[in-house]
């Protein structure tokens, strides 16, 4: 307590001083939240994106599916298994699907595409697909039939709505699939190569189509936080038979996304962590001088009967409260600036809008407001100044107390 | 027969060694008993400060030893060294050199909480020294608050506070007006023969000097005279 108190006694000696250190890490952990904040929010609703149109967060499938994508290693619907993962409190949607690929069919043209039969309500309600259509209308029951395709599916199929298409491919167990269904919307997705090759269908018309009633090749499953992701997979295989089925996250399944998250990560750790870098001269100078300045009083009390490493302490928590000072006001700062920007996010105008929008990547910036955004600045600076510290501590540990007094 | 408190023997500093070297002290004997009150005197450079240093452990002697209380402290390791500062060795400095974000009260207590001592009896040890310093009105100041005469007071009752069995002060009465400096000097006087604290001091203070039971002259780091005297 007494080291405390003179820890902040001290560091009030020179006012100024101390009020230019801490506004300078004020401004660094302001800037390191945002900018963190941004590029989060960007790629969480990248992901989200992607994720809620292809593989959701978490895939269920049989055993062996993912390395064999066949509809024999499809698995029959358990309600069940439904019911366990809707009471987990993370899940906040359970999406079924099966997914085969087939040959289409349309007057002279024949084009191989992956079908994706799902439960229309449910991806409506992930992924607002019915918002995407740009000509016709969407699938409304999973007994619709009729199917909705992706934009550069039609455009080389040279289909139009309410045209009637014919798909072959393989059923369950080397059946054959065959099937004609009119052509209901016609939809266009972020990502183009989707947009090429899928094509929506109900899941009941789907299971139909391939002799494989009640089987199922994914329940894609939609999570409440995205930080959540490794907590979820270990909870919904705790409830699942490990030999019977495999639980995958997205990561796993589209690691071409998550190596480019991590690249363009790197490239914004390295610009905060310049930033840090700069801070810390500013706070070791401040430390240095305290240290210098002070270097006959160290002495007296050493003299006095004070241990060194005592005195190391008290400049370590020096550090340490000029730090956090500049910290907890600049997370605060971050806060009100996050959530500003989280109830109204970036939305780009005039050409930018146009030219995200034809990369099918919304034309909006998102800010994230994950804690750990937070809590990993708070532990950043508060980790520097505990390593900031160490030099001067280690002058006071070779401090003799005759020449720090005669200084 | 009183005990010695202060037994330095065939102590000498020279430093420079393999430069210049400048012998600051050289071959000092000194017995001090306990409760005296002695003033070593000496022109400056004469070796009154390192010698007094050197017996408070805060410089290490070229040669030579030191013993307080019986404890050889020239070969105690620096931690035990420090502990042993705390419990047995007062300092008061010529610059007062208080901590200047503390006040009067919490200087004065801060040796006691580097003892651990219970908050109850640091109030009372500390409040009881400031009154006997003539400072009970003025605990809540801070050392910027105080004149030189009164930061030396705390200084002083600093010093005391750990119940010392010597008290080291370095020209303690330099910085101070003849009116402060009598002040102290009766007041180190009075702790001396109520609480039997050894004072050993520096100075070339000559109402310092009178004060003195014991007077031990340096001159060019050797002692030249140790005479008694009645002070006055």
């Amino acid at each position: 307590m007494m080291l405390l108190k003179l820890a902040w006694l001290n560091i009030w000696r020179n006012k100024r001083r101390t009020f230019i250190t801490t506004t300078s890490v004020f401004f660094a952990v302001l800037l390191a939240v945002t900018t963190r904040s941004m590029t989060d929010g960007v790629y969480e609703n990248m992901i989200h994106n992607i994720v809620s149109f292809s593989s959701g967060y978490l895939q269920i499938h049989q055993n062996g599916y993912w390395d064999e994508q066949s509809i024999d290693n499809s698995f029959e619907v358990d309600d069940q298994l439904y019911q366990e993962l809707l009471k987990n409190p993370k899940v906040t949607h359970i999406m079924p699907r099966l997914e085969t690929f087939a040959l289409a069919s349309y007057s002279e043209k024949t084009k191989g595409v992956l079908i994706l039969g799902i439960d229309p309500t449910k991806e409506k309600e992930v992924n607002n697909l019915h918002e995407k259509i740009i000509e016709g209308q969407y699938i409304e029951t999973v007994n619709d039939n009729a199917v909705v395709l992706g934009e550069g599916l039609a455009s080389q199929l040279k289909l139009r709505v309410n045209d009637t298409l014919v798909l072959l491919g393989q059923g369950y167990h080397a059946s054959s699939a065959a099937a004609k269904f009119k052509v209901k919307g016609i939809i266009k997705l972020g990502s183009p190569d989707l947009n090429n090759r899928v094509i929506y269908m109900p899941i009941k018309r789907a299971q139909y189509m391939h002799g494989a009633e009640n089987r199922l090749t994914a329940i894609s499953i939609m999570l409440d936080k995205t930080t959540n992701l490794e907590k979820l997979k270990a909870s919904v295989q705790v409830v699942l038979d490990a030999e019977m089925y495999e639980v995958m996250t997205w990561k796993e399944m589209l690691p071409e996304m998550d190596q480019f998250i991590e690249a363009d990560s790197t490239g914004h750790y390295i610009i905060i962590g310049i930033l840090y870098f700069l801070i810390s001269f500013g706070l070791f100078g401040t430390l240095m001088m305290m240290i210098f300045e002070r270097k006959h009083e160290l002495g007296i009390l050493i003299a006095i009967g004070m241990k060194k490493h005592l005195l190391a302490l008290i400049l370590m928590l020096e550090s340490i409260m000029i730090a956090l000072i500049g910290c907890f006001a600049g997370i605060l700062g971050g806060m009100l600036v996050v959530n500003w920007f989280v109830k109204h996010p970036v939305h780009f105008t005039g050409e930018l809008k146009d030219i995200y929008e034809n990369y099918g990547i919304e034309s909006i910036i998102y800010f994230s407001s994950s804690e750990n955004i937070f809590i990993v600045q708070t532990l950043i600076v508060l980790l520097l100044s505990i390593l900031l510290a160490f030099y001067p501590g280690f002058v006071v540990m070779k401090l003799r107390p005759v020449e720090a007094i005669n200084s | 027969m009183a005990k010695t408190i202060i037994d330095a023997h065939n102590l000498s500093k020279t430093y420079n060694k393999k430069i210049v070297p400048v012998k600051a002290v050289q071959n000092v004997h000194i017995h001090i008993e306990e409760g005296e009150f002695v003033a070593l005197v000496g022109p400056s450079g004469s070796g009154k400060s390192t010698l007094l240093n050197m017996i408070g452990g805060l410089d290490e002697p070229t040669s030579g030893t030191v013993i307080i209380d019986g404890v050889e402290i020239t070969k105690l390791p620096e931690n035990k060294l420090i502990d042993f500062r705390l419990h047995n060795i007062g300092f008061v400095f010529q610059s007062f050199n208080l901590i200047p974000v503390l006040t009067a009260k919490e200087n004065v207590g801060f040796v006691l909480q580097l003892q651990k001592m219970s908050k109850e009896e640091r109030e009372k040890r500390v409040l009881d020294l400031l009154h006997q310093v003539g400072l009970e009105d003025k605990i809540n100041s801070r050392p910027g608050e105080l004149s030189g005469g009164q930061q030396q007071r705390v200084a002083v009752a600093r010093a005391l506070a750990s119940i010392p069995k010597i008290v080291l002060a370095d020209e303690p009465t330099a910085n101070l007006d003849s009116k402060s400096a009598g002040n102290l000097l009766d007041i180190m006087a009075k702790l001396n023969k109520e609480e039997k604290i050894t004072f050993l001091f520096s100075t070339h203070d000559v109402r310092v000097i009178k004060k003195a039971r014991r007077v031990i002259t340096l001159v060019d780091g050797k002692v030249d005279s140790d005479v008694q005297q009645i002070p006055k």
